[in-house]
């Protein structure tokens, strides 16, 4: 059964309202904390000399494209008719937009402690208590755009800097990559001292409160976000066709940094331990619209 | 200090040494040229100045030094202290904690260091990824018990 995943501005109250309904029931059933404590888990930094499948590493996409799919089938195990929708953030640029409103994800927090009050997830409809996380409020947490140090979501021409890349990903294979798409759209600057994130990274520091952290998969946004992030994927996989759609072809050997730490193209990905291969088209699992 | 550079970026220089399977660009040019080794091993060495550059300036306590620090910044006190048995993982590890809580650290290839409370973004020194995460904590506590792997 092929899905269709679609730009969340498009959806009608009714799609928000059965879509809010399923994530809520798996956070009832426990379920949507282990998603939580999964992500907490697999963040793993290129400078700790650990095995990286989720963050820093070339696997980047693949790891996420699973962990969607997973989520997205617990999702509709609570309502087959539902999949998870897309953020495309270079459109969807204020705190104004439908995505925040009191019938999808309500919206930023409050100036005093950051907590979001408005919408479904909101500490004090009951719904939404937060027990994985790094600080101990179990309130939600939002804080557009962090007045105190101020992020602009991704423009298109960042976007775009990283769709134009012609390789998948290029040595070193992890933060500091300086070509490839892969560390472009996850949003690590390459130059050593370089204090600026982009894409990915950005559109994290953005939403900010839960998202900043290690506990961003508390923010149910994190999946809309991580959505367009996979049909950002899909778009330059179709760009560019005739190039290898996923680096290292090989392990690194022996000798070099990245051994043992990085997935090649024939590896198998934890914690799912799936080929890799298996991650890299999804025309027969899902389709965006 | 030579032996902690080394250890700071694992074996930059057999990198260089061994041609990898996929080690050029489309067009040809080297993916990890010589000079970016050398840059490697600048980044290296600057990170470890920057980790001697630690002492909090303006104070002269004994046991506040370059292997440790103690302030109060934003009205929490941070602590810091680098382990002794850093060579075992190959990298130093620090143990930081905010008003007596562990504070996880994390590392970036290029020496710089993300916490539990920021992973969107490295700060230069663990002193600086414990300010950002004052800063982001508001009036909250770090959980205990949240580690990372
Ligand atoms: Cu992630
Ligand atoms: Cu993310």
């Amino acid at each position: 059964m092929v899905h269709t995943r679609q730009n969340q501005n498009t959806f009608s109250t009714a799609q928000k309202r059965r879509f809010v309904d399923a994530v809520l029931a798996l956070k009832r059933s426990g379920r949507y904390d282990e998603f939580v404590r999964t992500h907490i888990d697999f963040y793993v930094g290129d400078g700790d000399g650990a095995l990286r499948v989720a963050h820093m590493t070339p696997s980047f996409f693949p790891w996420h494209r699973k962990f969607l799919l997973e989520f997205e089938r617990a999702l509709q195990k609570k309502d087959p008719g539902v999949t998870v929708p897309y953020w495309d953030w270079t459109v969807d640029r204020t705190p104004a937009v439908s995505l925040w409103g009191e019938d999808f994800l309500g919206g930023n927090g409050r100036r005093s402690d950051r907590q979001v009050t408005t919408g479904p997830f909101a500490r004090r409809h009951g719904n939404w208590t937060v027990t994985e996380a790094v600080t101990d409020g179990d309130f939600l947490m939002r804080d557009f755009g962090r007045p105190q140090a101020p992020v602009d979501l991704p423009s298109k021409a960042e976007l775009a800097g990283a769709m134009d890349e012609t390789q998948y990903d290029a040595k070193p294979w992890n933060s500091l990559s300086a070509g490839g798409f892969r560390n472009k759209l996850e949003g690590w600057p390459s130059r050593r001292g370089d204090r600026t994130w982009f894409n990915h990274n950005r559109v994290h520091r953005w939403v900010s409160g839960h998202m900043l952290g290690a506990g961003s998969v508390n923010d149910p946004v994190f999946w809309l976000h991580h959505a367009f992030v996979d049909l950002c994927w899909s778009r330059w996989r179709r760009r560019h066709p005739d190039v290898d759609p996923y680096l290292p072809l090989e392990r690194p050997g022996l000798g070099d940094p990245q051994h043992g730490r990085v997935l090649a193209a024939g590896d198998v990905m934890p914690p799912w331990n799936i080929p890799l291969r298996d991650m890299l088209e999804h025309t027969s699992l899902y389709r965006y619209e | 200090m030579n032996s902690r550079v080394s250890l700071t970026y694992p074996r930059p220089a057999e990198s260089v040494a061994a041609p990898a399977a996929t080690g050029r660009a489309p067009d040809g040019r080297p993916l990890l040229t010589r000079r970016s080794a050398t840059l490697i091993l600048l980044g290296a060495a600057s990170t470890t100045a920057a980790v001697l550059q630690l002492r909090p300036s303006g104070t002269d306590e004994p046991g506040t030094g370059p292997e440790s620090f103690d302030e109060t910044y934003l009205g929490r006190r941070i602590t810091g202290v680098r382990s002794s048995d850093a060579a075992a993982g190959g990298v130093p590890a620090w143990q930081v904690a905010v008003d007596g809580r562990p504070l996880h650290l994390m590392r970036r290839a290029d020496g710089s260091y993300l916490s539990m409370v920021d992973h969107y973004a490295s700060y230069p020194t663990p002193l600086d990824a414990a300010r950002g995460a004052v800063a982001e904590l508001g009036d909250q506590q770090l959980r205990p018990h949240v580690g990372g792997m």
